[in-house]
């Protein structure tokens, strides 16, 4: 029974409690939506996707967005921030989303 | 300093987790006294008011018993019903505190140790039987054992200095599977067991995250611990008192829907969390002043569906 525990375990990612901020005046999450469960292994790209969707920023058109952390730009996975940073899941992370730079072809790379 | 026989385990000065008792006794002393007469009319059967059973003589016939009466020439006689004398009903009450450290993050953790205060103080001027005091997160442990007085500020400390809010994970399907170890160990002491009708509850306090995928998992341990009669209740701290915006209410959980062998769809799908919180008796607690009610009411309707 433990094995099958495991192994359930080991084919989700394990969640992450994040938190939205944006300086960008019409980039304005609505109030109660700035929080959200992530699975861990989530990047840039995943997160730019959560944030344009309906139920968040509902933008007409889609906006690469980029993620900030403690003032640095979110490269790899949320999870690996973690690990870098010696932090457990226990932390809700605050990111700050602003509009990317990054040219569009760049979203293939989830 | 001492090395502990529990590894990573960090314990609070003793003189500040009695002051720290001493501050939240005062401060949720009307509190507590509301909440034991509220679990006063709930907790102790009141005298029962029922006719029931058949007997040779009593307060009032019973009817289904007249015709069986006539027909057995006057010989099945016991068609009297009487009143039923309740059976003396005793408590192992186990509060669970969430010792991980999104409860240090958080003020939910000093929230949590509010109500442990309240909530114990209530429960043991109530008299009723035993109390424990757990702590979880990455691994358990107990604070204050059920068959240890509670009624002293010694007691009381003593539990306090084991939390820290230290612990690195939330293992929440732990913590069900270790009260059910500790509850059926308990009943085997329980000092009048036989006698009396015991039954046990477990309060949960916690800011109430657990990994979603452990869900049903935990869902399955909870109608365990049903069929053993031991009924957990969940009291997710949610202090909004300065970020309403940050409540586990609003709180949603976002997925990327995978195909049966694994690989990513395309879509994702993003639910409530509170949506498939495996806990079928949950409360949620914003500030201390609401816990007396809400729990006592809960119970209330806990007690009216085993009792229907
Ligand atoms: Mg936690």
């Amino acid at each position: 029974m433990a094995g099958m525990e495991s192994q359930n375990l080991a084919t989700e990612a394990q969640q992450v409690r994040v938190n939205f901020t944006s300086s960008e005046p019409d980039l304005q999450l609505p109030e109660g939506k700035s929080q959200l469960l992530v699975p861990g292994d989530i990047k840039r790209y995943g997160l730019s996707r959560v944030l344009n969707s309906g139920s968040m920023l509902n933008t007409s058109s889609p906006v690469p967005l980029d993620f900030l952390v403690n003032g640095t730009f979110l490269r790899g996975s949320l999870e690996d921030y973690l690990k870098e940073n010696g932090l457990s899941f226990e932390t809700t992370v605050t990111l700050q989303y602003v509009r990317s730079l990054i040219p569009p072809v760049y979203q293939g790379s989830f | 300093s001492t090395h502990l026989s529990e590894p990573d385990e960090v314990m609070k000065d003793f003189g500040e987790s009695m002051q720290q008792w001493t501050a939240f006794q005062t401060k949720t002393n009307p509190l507590s006294l509301s909440l034991t007469s509220q679990l006063r009319l709930i907790l102790t059967p009141s005298q029962s008011t029922k006719l029931s059973g058949s007997y040779r003589t009593g307060k009032r016939l019973n009817i289904k018993r007249i015709i069986p009466y006539i027909a057995s020439s006057y010989k099945r006689d016991k068609i009297w019903m009487r009143r039923a004398i309740p059976t003396k009903r005793s408590y192992q009450i186990l509060l669970c505190v969430d010792d991980s450290k999104s409860m240090g993050e958080s003020s939910s953790g000093n929230l949590a140790l509010e109500s442990l205060v309240m909530v114990s103080r209530a429960l043991s001027m109530l008299e009723v039987g035993q109390i424990g005091v757990l702590g979880f997160g990455a691994n358990t442990f107990m604070a204050h054992e059920f068959n240890e007085p509670f009624a002293s500020h010694d007691a009381g400390a003593k539990a306090l200095q084991r939390f820290s809010f230290q612990q690195d994970t939330t293992d929440i399907r732990l913590l069900v599977r270790e009260t059910i170890a500790r509850f059926r160990q308990a009943r085997l002491q329980n000092p009048g067991h036989g006698g009396d009708d015991l039954w046990q509850l477990a309060l949960i306090l916690s800011d109430g995250l657990t990994p979603s995928n452990e869900h049903e998992d935990i869902r399955r341990l909870l109608r365990e611990a049903m069929e053993d009669r031991i009924m957990v209740v969940f009291i997710v701290m949610d202090d909004t008192a300065n970020k309403k915006k940050d409540s586990v209410l609003n709180l949603r959980k976002v997925q990327f829907v995978k195909d049966a062998i694994g690989n990513l769809t395309g879509d994702m799908k993003m639910d409530y969390y509170l949506d498939s919180f495996p806990f079928q008796y949950y409360l949620i607690v914003h500030n201390l002043e609401d816990l007396p009610g809400a729990l006592a009411g809960l119970l209330r309707t806990w007690f009216a569906e085993v009792n229907a």
